[in-house]
């Protein structure tokens, strides 16, 4: 029995109303959707928050699944993915604020940006492998626009596949390759300029 | 047809040969040469990226907000029993408690009842309230009829010698008034006046006046036509 078999009549079962196969449902996709939020909301509150939101919706609409339309993760990260871009039109205004010094997350060292890259001591690869540079990117990755933000989480962090991530985003997968190559690049110049900024 | 090519570059999904073009264009055109670097770069830096470990109690979480059970696998544990009406009403009324339950089962919601607790706490014993205190009161009807019928007597008694109090300095009042010798009042201002301008001991001419007219006149006028024996009549008045 393949993958999609098994979370095939994981939700059967669930929808027939079996709390333990529900169960193993949250078991199964919690991790990643979690990942998916903390990468696209930014901080760990907002993350859990989203996470259980997502479940509920799914919890739900858990009938509107079509075995036969798609992958059951393509189904769930299109629902992450509407849940997500609603945060992000909500709390618009409160970004607008938000400046490049701001504290990031509990995840990691609660240390302003500018602060995490002046260390002049460390040489580039250091910066790669260290855990300050992590909290640095994850912090650039907010800066990116939600849709470019989107198709470089589920490509890069997530490894879904073109053609699974057209179908999330319900976009042609031309689109979603410019928007990945778009994504990557604006990444690597924020990077760039915050380091000539500060060094 | 850079741009279109740029993603399975990077991914490695091109031919030797194509990407050798793809290479060679790259390194010469000002624009895709940075674009190439950048996207490439840009894949490094999220590659850096870690997964996160999400909380703990995460999944307890979702399961008690989506099916108001923490954790199936205790339930699944129980075993199914045949219910009748009762269990069916307890299953109708456990699927509004549920719901609630989980709700307030949230960190959040736990956190707010913390904190309005603390504050009725903290008014308390700045009010003088002590838990122990509130534990001892009686709430039995004849304890509370008691306590009614003792506080009534409590401010009736209180009403009473406050009378007594204000009674008693009321006699004590009169009492240093009349025992005090009368002192002379301070003279008239107008008497002081008269004394000092008229020392005659005559009347004064205004009243003399006065007299005349309206007192004299009609004595006068009453009196037979014979001539007067006194010529001067006299203004002292005869008490």
């Amino acid at each position: 029995m393949d993958e999609a078999q098994v979370v095939g009549l994981l939700v059967r079962r669930c929808i027939a109303g079996d709390s333990a196969a529900w169960e193993e449902i949250v078991q199964r996709y919690h991790r990643r959707i979690y990942n998916i939020c903390y990468r696209f909301a930014g901080t760990s509150d907002d993350a859990q928050d989203l996470t259980q939101e997502v479940f509920i919706k799914m919890y739900r609409t858990l009938n509107t699944f079509d075995v036969g339309k798609g992958a059951f993760m393509t189904w769930v990260t299109t629902v992450t993915r509407n849940l997500l871009v609603d945060h992000f039109r909500k709390t618009k205004h409160d970004r607008m604020t938000d400046s490049l010094d701001t504290v990031p997350s509990e995840h990691e060292d609660a240390q302003p940006l500018s602060s995490q890259i002046a260390d002049p001591s460390r040489s580039a690869d250091d910066h790669v492998q260290s855990r300050e540079t992590r909290e640095v990117v994850h912090q650039a990755l907010q800066k990116l626009s939600p849709e470019l933000r989107e198709a470089v989480i589920l490509r890069d962090l997530q490894d879904m596949d073109y053609k699974e991530i057209a179908g999330a985003l319900k976009v042609p997968e031309g689109t979603v390759k410019s928007r990945i190559n778009r994504g990557r690049a604006e990444l690597a110049r924020l990077l760039q300029r915050t380091y000539r900024q500060v060094m | 047809m850079f741009e279109a090519l740029l993603s399975e570059a990077i991914d490695g999904q091109l031919s030797a040969s194509r990407m050798q073009i793809f290479e060679a264009h790259g390194r010469v055109c000002t624009i895709c040469g940075p674009l190439l670097a950048d996207a490439v770069a840009g894949r490094q830096w999220l590659k850096s990226l870690e997964e996160v470990e999400p909380p703990a109690y995460l999944i307890n979480s979702i399961l008690a907000a989506t099916t108001g059970i923490s954790s199936a696998r205790l339930h699944a544990a129980a075993p199914e029993r045949r219910t009748g009406i009762a269990g069916r009403a307890r299953q109708w009324w456990n699927s509004f408690v549920t719901p609630t339950a989980a709700f307030v089962r949230q960190p959040r919601f736990v956190m707010s009842f913390g904190m309005i607790f603390f504050s009725f706490s903290l008014a308390l014993s700045a009010a003088g309230v002590k838990p122990s205190d509130v534990a001892k009161i009686d709430v039995r009807p004849s304890a509370l009829k008691r306590t009614y019928y003792t506080t009534q007597g409590k401010v009736v008694k209180f009403y009473e010698n406050i009378r007594f109090v204000y009674e008693i300095e009321s006699r004590v009042r009169e009492f240093k008034k009349s025992t005090t010798p009368a002192e002379p009042g301070p003279a008239k201002p107008n008497q002081n006046r008269k004394n000092n301008n008229d020392t005659s001991g005559q009347p004064d001419q205004k009243q003399e006046r006065n007299y005349s007219r309206e007192e004299n006149q009609p004595v006068l006028a009453g009196l037979p036509d014979l001539p007067p024996d006194v010529t001067v009549t006299t203004n002292r008045r005869f008490v």
